[in-house]
C-alpha cells in the first residue's frame, strides 16, 4: 500500500494525534542501540489495546508488516522495521494498571519504563527483580521482548522468570490473555515462549509481573584485582565454592578508567578488574558469607576491598556500573557490545582469548559483564566512518561469537539475536533446531506479519 | 497401516528384539486408561527414538512416552494408543559440572538416584525439585508434567531452573536447546515450550539444568492451629515479611492425620540456608506464632524432618497404591485466598459427604485435594464428579482452574480433566497442529483435547 493512503486510513482508524509520517518524524525511528538502520513507511502511537488491535488487523489485511517498539534502546536491530510497514510504538501505554500487594502482582502497560515501575514499587517496599543498566530508558515490554536480564538475575532469574502472563494481539489483531495472576494454568508455558522472543510472535498489550518483598539486609562490596585474569578467576572459585551472591559483576581497565572519567567515584584507574559483589536476605550469616567471599578474593590476590557502608555509597558503586556502557561510549564514536555467554567455568578462558581478539585485529576492547552468570559484555570501539576499522570490528565480532559457542556457550545471553547475530544462529542450532522454533513463529504468526527478518535465518529447503 | 508383525519387526530392527515388548501381562501393565498398546518399546538412545518415531510418524502410529508411570493416571482418555515408548534406558548423567553448578541427565534416570550422586561428598550439590512419588519420579516425567513440591516457594519450579532440553520431534529430528549458560536468548525459549506438555511436543530425552549447593543447615516448623482464620493471618505476615522459609504448606486435619500428626490445621514451615539464618528464623518464628494463635509449635530436624516432607509429598502415592487410580484434584488460585479457598472447598466437600485430605502450598497459590474415599462406582461416581464439578468453580472464582490429576478412567468419560477451557487455547491448539501435524504424540491427553 502507498504510503500516503497508509497514513490516512490509520488517521481513520485511531485518530491523527497517533499517527506520524513525514520523513523527519520517520528517521527518528530508524534506528535502535545497534548499528542498523532501516526506516518505517509510519509510525503510530497507540493509547490501547483496542488501537493496537485495530492497527495489526488493518496491517494484516493489507499485507503491511508490523513492528513493535518500545524505547528503541536494544543492541540487536531488534526494533528496526526492515521491510518498512508500520512502527507501533508503545510508550504511550504507560499505566502501572494495578498494584496487587496480597497477590504479590503488577499489572503494567508495556511501554512503562522499567525503573519507574521499580521506583513506584519501592515506595511500597516491594521489588521486580530484573533490572537491566538501561532501566532509565527501557521499557517493560521491550524487556520482555528482549528477555532482558541485570546484575541481580544471578540470583533470581531474568525477566522470564518474572512474568507469569499477559495480554497479547495477534497477528491478524485478535487478542488472547494468557498466563495469569495464578500459577500453574493449565496447559503450555506460552508466557515462557514469548518472553524473548524480540516482536516476532505479537505484541504484549499488558504484563504480569511477579513482585517481591525487599530483602531484610543487603551488603556491597567492590573488589579490586591488579590483574584480569585473578578477577576472572575469583569468580569461577566463588561459584565453585557453592556461593551464589545476588550478583557477581565484572570491569576491567578500560571501563574502570572510563567510568572514573565520566564520574569521579574515586575508582583507582591502575587497577586491571573490578568485582562487585552484593549479598542479599537475612541478616543472619552474612557476615561470615562475606568472610568466605573474601578469602577466596584474597586467594586470588585481590588488591582491595571496600564495603559499601550505607545506601548512599551502594547506589554510587551502582550508578558506576550501570553507566558504563554509556562512560565507555565516551571513548570513541561508536561502540558495539557483544553478548556471548559461556559456562562460568569458561570465563577466565574466554576472556583472554577476547583479549586476544581485539589485539589481533587492532581494537580496543572494553568489558563490563555479568560475570557470575558468565555473560561477557566487550565492547568493541571503534569509529563508523572508518571503513577499515568497521571490516574489523564486524570480523572482531564473529570471532567472538563463534569462540562463545565454541566454549560450549551461547551467541546472546540477553540482548537479542535481531538482525546483528541472526547470522551466527547456526553456530548454536541446527537445522533441526531452528525449523523447530520456525514452527512456533508461524503457530504465532502464520503470515509473517511481526518484525520480519529477525531472530530465524531462512533456512536452505532440504529435500 | 502395516499390519502388527510387519511393524513389530521393523521395530526390532531398530532397537532389538529384546526391547520391544510385547507380553500381554506387561501391556496391560502399561495400558493408559484402559486402552493396551500394541508393543511397548524401549529405545536406549536418541537415534533409536528417531528412528521409531520415523516410523511411527509415516505410519499415523500413536506414540505414549513413558518414563516409570507414575502420572499415568492424569490427563484426558488419549485417542488411541498403539505404542508406549519407555524412556527407562535412558538414564546416564551426561554431564556433571560441579564448578559451573550445572548438570545434563537423560530423562529417564530416577530424581531420587541422582539426588544421591549429586548430594555426595563434602560440597554437595542439589535440584530443587521435590514433587510427588520421591523414589519413583524420572527427570523426563518430571519435567514433561511440571510436576513440583512444596519447596517451589523458594526454589520455583521446572521452568526456573532449567537451562536446556534434548527433544525427538514428533517426525524424528532430534533437536536440542538452551545448554549450559545460565542465561540464553538465542532463539526462542523452547526449553520453556517444551516444559508441561505432556509429551505433546516432542519426546524429551534430556535436560540440562542448573543445580544448587546444598543447604548449610535446615529445620521444619510444625505450627499448630485451631482455626484457619488465625492460620491465614499468620502466613500472609510470614510471606509478606522478609523471612525467607523454602516451603510454607497449610494442612487440614484429614491429611495431618495421615502424615502421624495431630492438628486441626497444621503450618509446616521448612527453613534452609546458614546455620545463623535458620537458628533465628525457628525461634522468631516461634515466638511470633504463638502470639498469633498458634497452638503447638514443633521443631523437626534430621531424619525426622526428612521423612515428614518425603510423607507430605507422597500423600497422594500411597493412595494410588491402595486404590490404583484416587481422585486427586489440584486448583490453582491467586495466592492471597490460601485458607478461603481451603475453607470453601472444605465445606463443599463435607457437605458432599466426601473425606478429603488437604495440601495447600500456601505462598504459591496451589491447593491438592485427595480424596480419602474409595471412587467406587454409580451414585458415589456421580456425586464425585459433582463435587468436582464445584471444586473447579471455586478455584475459577480466585482467578485459577482445576486440574484432575489422578481419577479412574469411567470419571474422566464425564468430566474434563483440565478445567475450564481457557482463551489461550487457540495458541495451544496452532502450536500442537504445527509440531504434531500427524497428532501422533499423546493425542486427546492434553488440554483442549489436544
Ligand atoms: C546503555 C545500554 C545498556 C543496556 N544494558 C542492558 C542490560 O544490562 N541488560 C539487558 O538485558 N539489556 C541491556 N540493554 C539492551 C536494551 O536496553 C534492552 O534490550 C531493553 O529491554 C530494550 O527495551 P526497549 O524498551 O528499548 O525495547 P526496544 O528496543 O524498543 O525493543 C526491543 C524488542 O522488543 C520488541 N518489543 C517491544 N515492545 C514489545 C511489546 N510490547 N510486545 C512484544 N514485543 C515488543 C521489539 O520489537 C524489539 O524486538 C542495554 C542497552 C543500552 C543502550
Amino acid at each position: 500500500m502507498e504510503k500516503e493512503k497508509m497514513v490516512k486510513e490509520l488517521n481513520r482508524l485511531i485518530g491523527k494525534e497517533s499517527v506520524l509520517g513525514t520523513d523527519m518524524q520517520i528517521q527518528l525511528y530508524e534506528y535502535d542501540a545497534s548499528l542498523i538502520r532501516s526506516k518505517p513507511d509510519c509510525i503510530v502511537l497507540p493509547t490501547s489495546t483496542e488501537q493496537v488491535s485495530k492497527v495489526v488487523k488493518f496491517a494484516h489485511d493489507n499485507g503491511i508488516r508490523v513492528i513493535a517498539r518500545g524505547a528503541g534502546t536494544n543492541l540487536s536491530g531488534g526494533s528496526i522495521s526492515l521491510q518498512g510497514g508500520i512502527a507501533i510504538v508503545l510508550t504511550r501505554m504507560n499505566n502501572i494498571l494495578e498494584l496487587d500487594i496480597e497477590n504479590q502482582r503488577v499489572v503494567v502497560q508495556p511501554g512503562v519504563i522499567t525503573l519507574n515501575l521499580k521506583n513506584f514499587l519501592a515506595k511500597h517496599g516491594y521489588l521486580y527483580q530484573p533490572d537491566p543498566a538501561s532501566e532509565k530508558a527501557s521499557t517493560l515490554g521491550g524487556n520482555i521482548g528482549e528477555n532482558s536480564g541485570g546484575p541481580h538475575c544471578l540470583k533470581y532469574g531474568v525477566t522470564s522468570n518474572h512474568v507469569l502472563g499477559g495480554e497479547l494481539v495477534l497477528y491478524n489483531g485478535e487478542v488472547v490473555q494468557i498466563g495469569g495472576k495464578a500459577l500453574d494454568n493449565p496447559g503450555y508455558d506460552l508466557s515462557g515462549v514469548f518472553v524473548g522472543s524480540e516482536g516476532t510472535l505479537g505484541i504484549m498489550t499488558k504484563a504480569i509481573l511477579r513482585i517481591m518483598p525487599k530483602a531484610e539486609a543487603v551488603k556491597t562490596m567492590m573488589c579490586i584485582f591488579n590483574s584480569i585474569e585473578e578477577g576472572g578467576d575469583t569468580v569461577s572459585a566463588i561459584i565453585a565454592d557453592g556461593i551464589i551472591p545476588a550478583t557477581l559483576e565484572m570491569m576491567d581497565n578500560l571501563t574502570i578508567k572510563a567510568v572514573e572519567e565520566a564520574y569521579n567515584m574515586g575508582l583507582p584507574k591502575d587497577a586491571a578488574a573490578i568485582l562487585i559483589i552484593e549479598l542479599d536476605g537475612l541478616s543472619d550469616g552474612m557476615e561470615r558469607l562475606t568472610n568466605r567471599i573474601l578469602d577466596i578474593c584474597k586467594k586470588h590476590h585481590v588488591r582491595e576491598i571496600r564495603v559499601a557502608k550505607d545506601q548512599a555509597e551502594r547506589d554510587k558503586i551502582w550508578a558506576g556500573r550501570k553507566g558504563a556502557f554509556g562512560a565507555v561510549g565516551r571513548l570513541r564514536p561508536n561502540y558495539m557490545v557483544n553478548d556471548g555467554t559461556v559456562p562460568r567455568t569458561k570465563l577466565p578462558e574466554t576472556l583472554a582469548k577476547v583479549i586476544a581478539i581485539g589485539k589481533k585485529y587492532n581494537l580496543p576492547i572494553a568489558n563490563v559483564f555479568h560475570a557470575g552468570d558468565g555473560n561477557l559484555h566487550p565492547l568493541i570501539l571503534f569509529d563508523e566512518r572508518d571503513a577499515d576499522e568497521l571490516k574489523r570490528v564486524h570480523a572482531a565480532a564473529n570471532e567472538i561469537l563463534k569462540v562463545c559457542a565454541d566454549m560450549g556457550g551461547t551467541i546472546s545471553g540477553e540482548h537479542g539475536i535481531g538482525v546483528e547475530k541472526i547470522h551466527g544462529m547456526q553456530l548454536i542450532c541446527s537445522s533441526q533446531d531452528l525449523a523447530s522454533m520456525r514452527n512456533v513463529k508461524v503457530a504465532f504468526d502464520p503470515d509473517g506479519t511481526y518484525n520480519p527478518g529477525k531472530v530465524l535465518p531462512e533456512l536452505q529447503k532440504t529435500a | 497401516m502395516p499390519q502388527k508383525d510387519q511393524l513389530v519387526s521393523a521395530l526390532q530392527k531398530i532397537v532389538g528384539k529384546a526391547n520391544v515388548i510385547q507380553g500381554p501381562k506387561k501391556l496391560k501393565d502399561c495400558a493408559v486408561d484402559g486402552l493396551v498398546p500394541k508393543a511397548i518399546v524401549c529405545p536406549k538412545n536418541e537415534k533409536e527414538i528417531s528412528k521409531v518415531m520415523a516410523i511411527a510418524n509415516a505410519n499415523k502410529m500413536t506414540v505414549v512416552p513413558r518414563g516409570s508411570g507414575t502420572k499415568m493416571a492424569a490427563g484426558g482418555i488419549p485417542r488411541k494408543v498403539d505404542l508406549v515408548l519407555s524412556l527407562s534406558k535412558l538414564n546416564r548423567v551426561v554431564d556433571y559440572d560441579k564448578a559451573n553448578l550445572s548438570l545434563s541427565v537423560q530423562a529417564g534416570i530416577t530424581l531420587a538416584a541422582l539426588q544421591k550422586k549429586l548430594g555426595a561428598g563434602r560440597k554437595g550439590n542439589f535440584l530443587p525439585l521435590d514433587p510427588p512419588f520421591t523414589e519413583k519420579a524420572t527427570i523426563g516425567g518430571i519435567v514433561a508434567t511440571n510436576s513440583s513440591g512444596p519447596k517451589r516457594y523458594i526454589y520455583g519450579t521446572a521452568r526456573d531452573m532449567l537451562l536446556g532440553i534434548k527433544a525427538v520431534s514428533p517426525d524424528g529430528d532430534i533437536v536440542s536447546f538452551g545448554g549450559k549458560t545460565m542465561k540464553n536468548v538465542s532463539g526462542y525459549d523452547m526449553t520453556k515450550l517444551m516444559i508441561g506438555t505432556w509429551g505433546g511436543l516432542g519426546i524429551i530425552t534430556e535436560i540440562t539444568t542448573k543445580l544448587l549447593p546444598l543447604p548449610e543447615a535446615s529445620a521444619t516448623l510444625l505450627l499448630s492451629f485451631g482455626d484457619l482464620e488465625a492460620a491465614g493471618k499468620y502466613i500472609r505476615k510470614i510471606i509478606h515479611s522478609s523471612l525467607l522459609p523454602s516451603a510454607v504448606e497449610l494442612i487440614n486435619g484429614a491429611a495431618a492425620d495421615r502424615l502421624g500428626e495431630k492438628s486441626k490445621y497444621l503450618l509446616a514451615l521448612s527453613l534452609e540456608g546458614v546455620v545463623e539464618a535458620v537458628a533465628r528464623q525457628i525461634t522468631e518464628i516461634s515466638e511470633s506464632s504463638k502470639k498469633e494463635g498458634a497452638k503447638g509449635v514443633k521443631v523437626l530436624k534430621g531424619t525426622k524432618e526428612k521423612a515428614f516432607w518425603v510423607r507430605v509429598r507422597d500423600l497422594g502415592s500411597d493412595l494410588a497404591k491402595k486404590y490404583g487410580s484416587p481422585v486427586i484434584l489440584k486448583s490453582n488460585f491467586v495466592i492471597s485466598k490460601h485458607v478461603e479457598l481451603m475453607a470453601r472447598c472444605e465445606k463443599i466437600t463435607e457437605a458432599a459427604g466426601v473425606r478429603a485430605a488437604f495440601i495447600c502450598h500456601a505462598g504459591n497459590g496451589i491447593l491438592h485435594t485427595y480424596i480419602l474415599d474409595k471412587p467406587g462406582a454409580g451414585a458415589k461416581l456421580k456425586g464425585l464428579i459433582e463435587l468436582i464439578g464445584k471444586l473447579t468453580l471455586e478455584a475459577v472464582k480466585d482467578e485459577g482452574n482445576l486440574v484432575v490429576e489422578s481419577c479412574p478412567p469411567e470419571m474422566k468419560e464425564k468430566i474434563s480433566v483440565w478445567g475450564q477451557p481457557r482463551h489461550d487455547q487457540i495458541l495451544m491448539r496452532r502450536l500442537k497442529e504445527k509440531m504434531d501435524p500427524a497428532g501422533i504424540l499423546n493425542p486427546g491427553r492434553f488440554v483442549g483435547g489436544i
